[in-house]
């Protein structure tokens, strides 16, 4: 249940040496790459929640669906002896499209029943939703950690000062910040973002105005588990090995960056995630990587109690 | 033939005794199952099937404590395995660090899991219920890893050869032994679940999961409840980690994960969520079923994550559901004449105005008689955003009279009410009653201060019987401690037996005594606004304030409301109204005061307002307003 093993040998790497502001940067360098991994996450949550006021547990495990996708594809399918770019567009596309299917399918079978029951039934369903896709994971791939294809991207990089960058850092930021980018102006610039919005705001006044409820709800869901799995695809790519439990501790991290940045708040989601991003680096670099994981739920409890909507200000209006 | 009638013979007997049972307390019938099973599987001999039972009990006093936190209050805790370790890491180190007998460590491990319950409790109680799902499993986590990084409680490699516990001279060192002390702790956690599902917490459990507004508006401390419900949680935690801590021999972190939060709370989900027997149920499924099918053991979780899903979409009550309390209401009491309702609750309640208005005096404080201001409002302002929905408004009610509210729609009369009852606080100014200032109090506080209310769109306890709602009304009278509740003490039973027989009267009182058994959501609109009446008089209040209680009745049951509140009047407590029907107010009103968005533009007495040139100009528009419509009519 823990994403840390590799994390150390990449901070281990960094402190080579380096002491200072140069230790600093570059763990605010690997803080920043894997934040935006959670940033990603954090976004399906915000979403998610931000539309039926659900909380889906099952999100993180959304990513590890992702990853295992991924990896089934470049190392069962032998996706790797494409050439590097269509190998990497397959391996993206088809587990987003993938996962997507499977959280269509648990919102119709399992959360659409329960929307008008109480919070503590769906609440309920959505942790089992977790463990179920957990389980039939390791059903399916088994328990062991799997390896993503180690050569696949080069693991070169430049120096900046003395900060070491790799190529993969910047190879994936970027594509996390062009699929941020893109949901951004999706939902503020599209007639079907203006109906997410709403909805968020009033399902049943956005009703009347003839909106597809469903419809949107079902695309929340769909864009939600798109960006889950792209993220999934990113984290087997940059520490290379995964396994079925990977989603838990990813899905509450990206879940607090999505608190911190005031739940149902795009651009603080992406705030939040690169935010705990960078906490995770900065406690595992200068305290111990074996408090990371107090400190990142310490930092939870406390913004939830002190400011529960979050640093950036809460998009959801209370409903009564 | 023979074969019939010996059948016959066994489901007479069969009967019989579940007859029997059923009329024994609940604690002798704990007693008497728990020790029929117990002493079977003892009989039986085959140390597996005792292991297994010791398991099975584990799990169960793992499930009652979950059950009073998500099952009673409400609300999920997704890491409870936090207080069982707790518990046992409370133990296991006195025991090994300080050598201390098992049952001596018992207290402070169930002491140290309560101050964890408050802890985690206390600052996390008003967050919306899905955040306080994921705070706790954030505690439980934090936990489990303080734990592991803890050199003095052995690391990641925990505690070992944890002492045998010492009875006395005997030490415990079978299972056979161990079934024994877990099913007697067992018991212990299943008599006091049982009391407190049964006291006045219970209901104040129930009435705050079904409308947690409601519930505080009229007199349930509610936070006070939730933090109660995690203390016991985690008391009822504690004790099975001591238990398990001593029965393993070695405890390490990795006892204590998310996982076995999660399959606490499938024990409560499989069983029924707030199901004793269920929990019973839940702790075996959860136990037993990957011991008999043992090929699929691998895939417990799996099978676990389908169950938990499937029982929330096909059958959310759980294998042994709850049932609902008490079918008939008033068992046990004697019949009283119905005559003397009225009188008694007259001389009952005059007795508690005197015994109050005495107490104020010692005190020091000035009581207001019969006709000066009980309720001072002055200059309050409320405000939401740019709108001032109450625009320094000053007024006094008088000890004893009928005072109304009226005014168009959006005036600022709920409002009003609800700085007072302290729902919301007023931006500006001050409310004073019994020359008390209660602005900033809590609405359960200002209950218990004398004052009692109604709501414009109606807030029973929809789940629970008419007269239970009116037993919630009477929640801050009751004088029993929390431990009494626990032990079901003679003074607690007294206490129940008088809340019954109060609301008993308070339901003759607004003429619902005979209906008195039915669900709250089988009545009448008109009789719906009866009970919320009778539950706001249960709590002897020196002044009702009812949001417009004639809304949706007919005539006559409009004219049977006016003789309710005179009569409420006559009890000595003076009541505010807020109302549209202008000739109930005008009837039934001794003063009446106007707001129109949110300013105070008229106070007087009935006849006065009807002549007030304003009040008329805010009711029916201006002349020069109405002369322009009949000419742009024209």
């Amino acid at each position: 249940m823990s994403l840390g093993w590799s994390h150390k040998h990449r901070i281990a790497e960094a402190k080579g040496g380096k002491k200072g502001m140069g230790e600093f940067l570059q763990y605010t360098v690997i803080g920043l790459t894997v934040g935006s991994f959670y940033a990603l996450v954090a976004l399906g949550y915000t979403i998610v929640y931000g539309i039926i006021r659900l909380i889906n547990f099952a999100q993180g495990d959304l990513s590890m669906v992702g990853a295992f996708l991924g990896w089934t594809l470049l190392v069962s399918f032998g996706l790797d002896r494409l050439p590097l770019y269509l190998a990497l567009i397959i391996a993206f596309v088809v587990p987003m499209l993938g996962t997507a299917v499977v959280n269509l399918g648990i919102l119709q079978f399992a959360y659409k029943p329960l929307l008008k029951r109480s919070l503590l039934a769906i609440l309920i369903t959505a942790l089992g939703m977790s463990l179920l896709l957990q389980n039939t994971a390791e059903l399916i791939w088994g328990p062991r950690i799997e390896a993503y294809p180690p050569n696949l991207l080069p693991s070169t990089g430049f120096f900046m000062g003395p900060v070491h960058v790799t190529y993969v850092q910047i190879a994936l930021a970027f594509v996390s910040l062009l699929l941020m980018g893109a949901m951004v102006l999706f939902i503020q610039g599209t007639t079907v973002g203006t109906a997410m919005r709403a909805l968020a705001v009033d399902h049943d006044a956005a009703r009347l105005m003839g909106i597809n409820v469903d419809g949107v709800i079902r695309l929340a869901f769909v864009l939600g588990a798109m960006l889950a799995a792209a993220s999934g695809v990113m984290l087997g790519l940059y520490y290379v090995q995964i396994q079925f439990t990977l989603g838990f501790l990813l899905g509450l991290r990206a879940f607090t960056a999505a608190v911190i940045g005031g739940i149902g708040n795009i651009p603080g989601a992406m705030a939040g995630g690169m935010l705990i991003g960078l906490l995770e680096s900065y406690t595992t670099g200068y305290l111990s990587g074996k408090w990371k994981d107090v400190i990142v739920f310490g930092v939870l409890i406390t913004v939830l109690i002190v400011k529960p909507t979050g640093l950036f200000g809460e998009r959801v209006a209370e409903r009564m | 033939m023979i074969d019939r009638l010996a059948n016959h013979r066994v489901a007479r007997t069969y009967v019989a005794t579940r007859d029997q049972l059923a009329r024994l307390p609940f604690w002798v019938r704990v007693i008497v199952i728990l020790g029929a099973v117990g002493g079977s599987v003892l009989a039986n001999g085959d140390d597996y099937v005792t292991a297994v039972g010791v398991s099975v009990a584990t799990y169960a006093m793992l499930g009652l404590g979950l059950n009073i936190v998500v099952g009673y209050a409400g609300l999920l805790d997704l890491g409870y395995a936090a207080f069982f370790a707790i518990g046992a890491y409370t133990s296991a180190l006195l025991m090994t660090q300080a050598h201390w007998n098992f049952f001596a460590t018992l207290p402070l491990a169930v002491l140290f899991t309560g101050t964890a319950g408050a802890i985690l409790g206390y600052p996390t109680l008003r967050l919306r219920s899905d955040y306080l799902a994921i705070v706790t499993l954030g505690f439980g986590e934090m936990t489990r890893i303080t734990f592991n990084n803890w050199d003095y409680a052995g690391g990641p490699n925990g505690i070992l050869q944890i002492p045998w516990p010492n009875f006395f001279g005997y030490e415990l060192n079978t299972q056979g032994d161990f079934f024994i002390v877990g099913l007697a702790l067992l018991a212990v956690a299943m008599i006091f679940a049982q009391n407190l599902d049964h006291s006045r917490l219970g209901r104040g459990w129930v009435a705050i999961r079904e409308d947690e507004f409601a519930a505080e508006s009229v007199g349930v401390p509610s936070l006070r409840l939730k933090l109660f419900a995690y203390v016991m949680g985690g008391m009822w935690g504690g004790l099975a980690g001591a238990f398990f801590a001593t029965r393993i021999g070695a405890i390490d972190p990795t006892s204590f994960t998310f996982q076995l939060s999660v399959l606490v709370l499938i024990v409560i989900v499989l069983g029924g969520i707030g199901s004793l027997p269920g929990v019973i149920v839940g702790a075996l499924v959860v136990v037993a079923m990957p011991e008999v099918l043992r090929e699929f053991a691998d895939r417990r979780l799996l099978i676990f994550a389908v169950l938990l899903i499937g029982m929330m979409l096909v059958r959310p009550q759980g294998l042994w559901p709850r049932i609902r309390r008490k079918p008939k209401p008033f068992y046990g009491l004697e019949e009283e004449e119905s005559e003397d309702v009225a009188d008694k609750i007259l001389r009952e309640h005059q007795v508690q105005m005197e015994e109050r208005d005495r107490r104020h005096a010692a005190a020091g404080r000035q009581v207001p008689q019969r006709g000066e201001a009980l309720l001072e409002v002055e200059g309050v302002v409320q405000q939401f955003g740019g709108l001032r929905a109450v625009d320094n408004v000053t007024f006094e009610v008088y000890r004893g009279e009928i005072f109304s509210i009226i005014g168009p729609n959006g005036g600022g009369k709920t409002t009003l009410f609800n700085c007072i009852t302290g729902v919301q606080k007023p931006k500006r100014g001050k409310i004073r009653f019994d020359g008390r200032s209660v602005v900033g109090l809590r609405p359960h506080v200002i209950v218990s201060r004398g004052i009692g209310r109604t709501f414009q769109g109606i807030r029973l306890f929809k789940q629970m019987a008419v007269f239970e709602n009116v037993m919630v009304g009477l929640y801050p009278r009751h004088r029993t401690m929390t431990w009494q509740a626990m032990l079901h003490t003679p003074g607690e039973r007294n206490d129940e037996v008088r809340t019954l027989q109060e609301s008993r009267r308070w339901l003759g009182f607004v003429g619902l005594e005979s209906v008195a058994g039915r669900l709250a959501t089988e009545l009448s609109y008109a009789d719906q606004r009866r009970v919320e009446i009778a539950r706001a008089l249960a709590a002897h209040p020196h002044l009702v304030l009812f949001d417009e209680p004639a809304a949706g009745m007919n005539p006559t049951e409009k004219l049977e409301l006016v003789g309710i509140i005179r009569k409420i009047r006559d009890l000595g407590i003076t009541v505010v109204l807020i109302d549209h029907d202008m000739s109930l107010v005008m009837r039934v009103s001794d003063r009446i005061a106007v707001l129109d968005h949110g300013v105070l533009i008229a106070i007087g007495k009935p006849a006065e307002i009807q002549q007030n040139p304003l009040v008329i100009e805010a009711y029916l528009g201006r002349e020069e307003d109405l002369v322009e419509e009949q000419a742009e009519g024209a």
